[in-house]
């Protein structure tokens, strides 16, 4: 028995060594990539016990003292722990249930336009947002939104009283939607488009011949066709899940909006980053990590329970 | 092969010699003082660096060359975060300024030079210009706990703050400089329904503030509450040391400022205005009662001329402090800001750095060098009749003026006159002749807070506190009207809950050991 498994061993490092002759090269060439990862990514990563100690500049990660979980027990111990953490879950929720469809189906659309012409055009006036920085958006939205802003012009226009929905902490969770479609949903539509063109046209052709009409090309080809896509594309995200961006909050939220527009990101930039307390703000990028990580799992379990091979692994 | 060897021989030769006479000529210039790192506040002018006109000039001047990378201040973020950076490099710039409580950690872990035996000896004019009170102050607030002095701080010694109000438009509706609550909210009355820019719109907005409540300390401080630009102070109430934002009179106060909200009196977009968005109404002929650092008031004029092509000359006043009925007003002064300059721990290592350094600072209290605010000739101000006159503020072609700028001394209603006495101009003079009045005319109306010095360490491990998150919520919900003024015990409750009651503590000992 036991020979019989070291022959197999033997066996086993012998048709290794033949794979490594043979595809060496291939190897080398993933070898900076590899190098690079190593160093930006997973050095880094051991930074992250800062989140344990009481980190000071001037000492260093090997000088400063150890606390152990303090900074996680104060973090649950926070007041608004509750509200920052529901805040982060709703918008969270509302990107991934509401932002996240956006492209594709404006990607199936925009795949729909016959007029190439048109259709490009219209591809780079909704990508364009995407590389105007939140500080401008912000910006925009506070100025069309404000007292002499495009809003209330309509709403005057229809004898409407002037509101000032910055500052009402109902109106922050539409903006914040409305903001992250107009700003992000046609640059999200790059990959999807991508993924439409990659399809054998032979599939469409058939299906003419079949008779399929072109809202039935639409729902029974392309969206099946680019679902795989689109899959990947949800794992990454949900990773990122609590992860909402800093910049966009921060620049949308005021003090009347902080009960539901207070998230971890704005939490840590105030008490962490403002305040110079870096083991702090490390120990909640931590715990928002260690929930996406647990995401991801659950996530990509399921669709390999839909989809034979889908999910990231 | 032989030639190419004597080449190289040659070459390492040249490189020996340069290094030599290199070594030579630095042991001839220790007479004199090595440069000075210097990080100061720098809100878009050129970086003054090594080698260019600014460095040059404080190297003629005081024999110190001085210079700064160009560090974005950005309200002071971007420049904690780059001198974060330099900490964490060990490779700290000699002299920076550091403010918002930043100094306590870094004196704590050994970042910042202990300055109390080189003070009177190295810098008697820094020593002699800052009054021993406020030294007092520095060494009781030493976080190390042994009376050390590691910082300089900013010191103003007058009242910096103070509202000003449209006398033109005030004569315009006919009405007298208002002296009790309600005349004053009579005249704002008047401000909001006479068309006093005369665009035809009704676009004027009686007063008003910036974004968290900020920016209208006076309204507050009619019934007493000790604010410092949107910041609530620490003073005496019932005989106890407390938090403004938790008494009594802030109720009263937030009664008031939310029914002049909800009057249309403020503008709607108070609680939305950045600094920009603000300045920008009162440029743009819009504002009647403005609350902010009176003396820089021309700025603001220019604003207007510009905005109304030249055909505006707006005529301003202060507003006399006014107390609500049972109250006594008055403008928040603390003379020890929280603010100042620190000296680099790795500058003791090498003995004519210290000295450098020493030297610089020395300098930016000396009179004698009083002319540095003049800065460089051609760049920053030109001769006029034999009379320096400073050129008009243009961070495209000026370089930063390190050692004087605003906050750099001690700040006094002299100091302060002669600043805006440099740049009055032909064009400008009647600006200049309204700021200065603007200056003198509130200085009876400041009260120094028993909070003055008090160290920023009191909110350790209470961030919430120290950023008046949770005042900042629910002062502006009570203010739009979102809130009944009821919900402010609520928040006194609170706030007492998540820290407030440790705070308290924290400052009534630090009080009781500072008389």
């Amino acid at each position: 028995m036991a020979q019989v498994g070291r022959s197999a061993s033997v066996s086993r490092i012998a048709r290794l060594g033949r794979h490594f002759r043979n595809f060496w090269p291939y190897y080398v060439m993933i070898l900076p990539g590899l190098t690079f990862l190593i160093l930006i990514k997973y050095i880094p990563m051991a930074g992250s016990v800062i989140a344990f100690q009481n980190f000071s500049l001037r000492k260093g990660i090997w000088g400063s003292p150890w606390i152990g979980l303090e900074n996680f027990r104060k973090l649950l111990n926070y007041d608004d722990f509750h509200r920052v953490f529901r805040n982060t879950l709703i918008l969270g929720a509302l990107k991934t249930l509401i932002v996240f469809p956006v492209p594709i189906l404006l990607a199936l659309l925009l795949n729909e336009l016959r007029q190439p012409r048109i259709k490009k055009s219209i591809q780079t006036v909704v990508t364009i947002p995407h590389f105007i920085s939140w500080v401008i958006v912000g910006g925009l939205t506070f100025d069309v939104l404000g007292s002499g802003g495009l809003f209330n012009q309509i709403r005057a226009a229809f004898g409407l009283d002037m509101i000032l929905p910055m500052q009402k902490s109902p109106w922050f969770r539409p903006v914040y939607v409305l903001t992250s479609i107009w700003k992000e949903s046609g640059w999200g539509t790059v990959v999807y488009l991508a993924a439409i063109s990659g399809i054998d046209p032979g599939i469409y052709e058939s299906a003419s011949i079949d008779g399929a009409s072109r809202f039935q090309k639409m729902t029974r080809i392309t969206f099946p066709m680019i679902l795989p896509t689109a899959v990947t594309l949800f794992l990454i995200n949900i990773g990122s899940f609590l992860d909402l961006g800093f910049d966009q909050v921060f620049n949308l939220y005021t003090p009347m909006t902080y009960d539901v527009a207070d998230i971890f990101d704005t939490y840590v930039y105030r008490s962490g980053i403002q305040q110079g307390k870096y083991s702090f703000s490390t120990a909640v990028g931590l715990f928002q990590s260690v929930i996406g990580f647990i995401l991801v799992v659950i996530f990509n379990r399921l669709s390999k329970k839909v989809s034979e091979d889908g999910g990231l692994w | 092969m032989k030639k190419l060897s004597s080449r190289i021989l040659g070459l390492l030769l040249a490189l020996v010699m340069m290094t030599a006479g290199m070594s030579i000529a630095a042991a001839e210039s220790a007479e004199t003082y090595p440069d000075i790192e210097y990080w100061f506040t720098n809100e878009g002018f050129l970086p003054a660096e090594v080698g260019g006109a600014y460095y040059n000039l404080t190297k003629e001047t005081i024999g110190v060359g001085v210079y700064m990378p160009y560090v974005d201040w950005n309200g002071g973020q971007t420049y904690r975060e780059q001198l974060a950076l330099r900490v964490a490099a060990n490779d700290m710039p000699d002299i920076f300024i550091y403010n918002n409580g930043i100094e306590n950690s870094m004196i704590l872990d050994g970042v910042a030079l202990d300055l109390t035996d080189y003070l009177p000896e190295y810098m008697p004019h820094v020593w002699e210009a800052i009054p021993a009170s406020v030294w007092e102050t520095v060494k009781a607030n030493d976080p190390t706990g042994q009376g050390r002095i590691w910082t300089i701080p900013d010191v103003t010694t007058f009242t910096r703050h103070g509202a000003y109000i449209r006398t033109d438009w005030l004569e315009a509706v006919g009405k007298e400089m208002p002296k009790t609550q309600e005349e004053f909210v009579d005249v704002l009355r008047a401000f909001k329904e006479n068309d006093l820019n005369g665009n035809g719109a009704a676009d004027e907005i009686p007063t008003g503030g910036r974004m968290e409540a900020r920016w209208m300390d006076y309204l507050f401080a009619m019934y007493g509450v000790a604010m410092y630009e949107g910041y609530p102070e620490w003073d005496v109430y019932d005989g106890q040391i407390t938090y403004s934002a938790v008494t009594p009179n802030m109720k009263e106060a937030l009664k008031f400022v939310s029914d002049l909200y909800k009057e249309g009196l403020l503008d709607p977009e108070t609680l939305l205005n950045s600094a920009g968005d603000w300045s920008g109404k009162f440029d743009s002929n819009r504002i009647g009662v403005y609350y902010h650092i009176p003396w820089v008031a021309y700025q603001r004029l220019q604003g207007i001329y510009d905005f109304t092509g030249g055909a505006v000359k707006a005529q301003v006043a202060n507003l006399p402090q006014i107390s609500a009925e049972g109250y006594e007003g008055f403008i928040t002064v603390k003379p020890t800001g929280n603010s100042g300059k620190m000296v680099s721990a790795d500058v003791a290592k090498d003995e004519q750095l210290m000295k450098a350094a020493f030297r610089v600072l020395d300098c930016q209290y000396n009179m004698e060098y009083r002319d540095l605010e003049y800065g460089v000739e051609g760049m920053h101000h030109e001769v006029v009749d034999g009379k320096k006159v400073k050129l008009p503020e243009d961070k495209a072609t000026q370089e930063l003026l390190i050692l004087q700028t605003p906050g750099c001394q001690v700040e006094t209603v002299d100091v302060i006159s002669s600043r805006l006495e440099a740049i009055r101009t032909e064009e400008n003079s009647w600006q200049i002749d309204e700021s200065l009045a603007l200056l003198n005319g509130n200085q009876a109306d400041g009260k120094i807070i028993a909070a003055d010095g008090m160290p920023s360490s009191v909110y350790d491990g209470y961030e919430d506190i120290q950023n008046r998150t949770l005042y900042v919520e629910y002062i502006s919900k009570i203010i739009s009207g979102e809130y009944d003024l009821d919900k402010f015990d609520e928040f006194v409750d609170r706030w007492y809950s998540i820290g407030g009651t440790e705070v308290t503590e924290r400052v009534r000992e630090w009080y009781a050991g500072k008389q």
